[in-house]
């Protein structure tokens, strides 16, 4: 899985890349996104020609009141794009959303999963 | 106890942070919603506002639910917790890390104005809020102008 990062934004205000943990495993990825502040509605996952988009909207509304005193981090919405690798069975993948935190679950294919062989004796 | 005192003003890294944000801040996009950090590097990010004459505290929090974040004020100082109950997974090996694991405590010194004894938090999408009510004395009060 690597991230492409080539493309240019065209949409305004600011994004930035969600901080991602990936984990391998027999069966497959697994793989958590932080995006504070967004909620189920405003996320999208979509793969499209072996690149998975993660895209996530946060309510800049929120903060229309607020004046600032002292920032540490900014505002905006969230966006990343990996290139599967082909072993990932695109069919079947699931994304759940909890505390801003995205968790997708991406299963190897059946023929990427390691197999034991057992050896005649 | 603490040998010295930490001072942000005085750490050279945190000044060219504050430079390179100024300077990004000055550069980039003006339409997205611009803070212009006043400092970084610190987990979890806060974020500081006023709201009238309210102050109120964002935070960044992905991955912990309310139950795992405990707030607790004294005098002006409100500090605020996390504890992620989530156990590693055995299995498998991470391609990447880069989110926050573990335990976290920051403790954010508050205006006189307001009365930490009084905030209310809420915790939504992975960001606490934390809106600290100004004193009764603090608040504008409008005085009637009597007829003679």
């Amino acid at each position: 899985m690597t991230q492409t990062n080539t493309e240019q934004n065209t949409r305004p205000g600011r994004t930035y890349a969600p901080k991602v943990d990936i984990l391998e495993t027999d069966s497959g990825l697994r793989l958590w996104a932080e995006m504070p502040g967004v909620d189920e509605k405003s996320i999208e996952v979509e793969l499209v020609d072996g690149v998975l988009s993660i895209r996530g909207r946060v309510a800049t509304e929120e903060y229309a009141n607020l004046e600032p005193l002292y920032t540490e981090y900014g505002v905006g919405n969230f966006e990343t794009r990996f290139r599967l690798a082909n072993t990932i069975d695109g069919e079947h993948i699931h994304a759940k959303l909890q505390n801003g935190v995205l968790e997708l679950e991406l299963p190897k294919v059946a023929a990427a999963k390691p197999r034991r062989i057992e050896i005649a004796g | 106890m603490a040998l010295f005192t930490f001072r942000r003003e005085l750490d050279p890294v945190n000044a060219l942070f504050r430079l390179q944000s100024e300077l990004e801040r000055v550069f980039e996009n003006p339409r997205g919603l611009d803070l212009g950090l006043s400092g970084r590097g610190v987990h979890p990010p806060v974020n500081l506002f006023r709201e009238g004459s309210d102050v109120v505290i964002r935070i960044e929090v992905p991955g912990f639910a309310s139950e795992d974040l405990s707030i607790e004020s004294r005098g002006q100082t409100l500090s605020v917790s996390g504890k992620r109950s989530q156990e590693p997974a055995a299995e498998g090996a991470y391609h990447r890390r880069e989110r926050f694991a573990g335990e976290f405590s920051r403790s954010i010194q508050l205006p006189r104005d307001v009365d930490a004894s009084q905030a209310v938090a809420t915790a939504k999408h992975g960001v606490l809020t934390v809106r600290v009510p100004a004193r009764a004395e603090a608040k504008p009060r409008q005085i009637a102008v009597n007829a003679q």
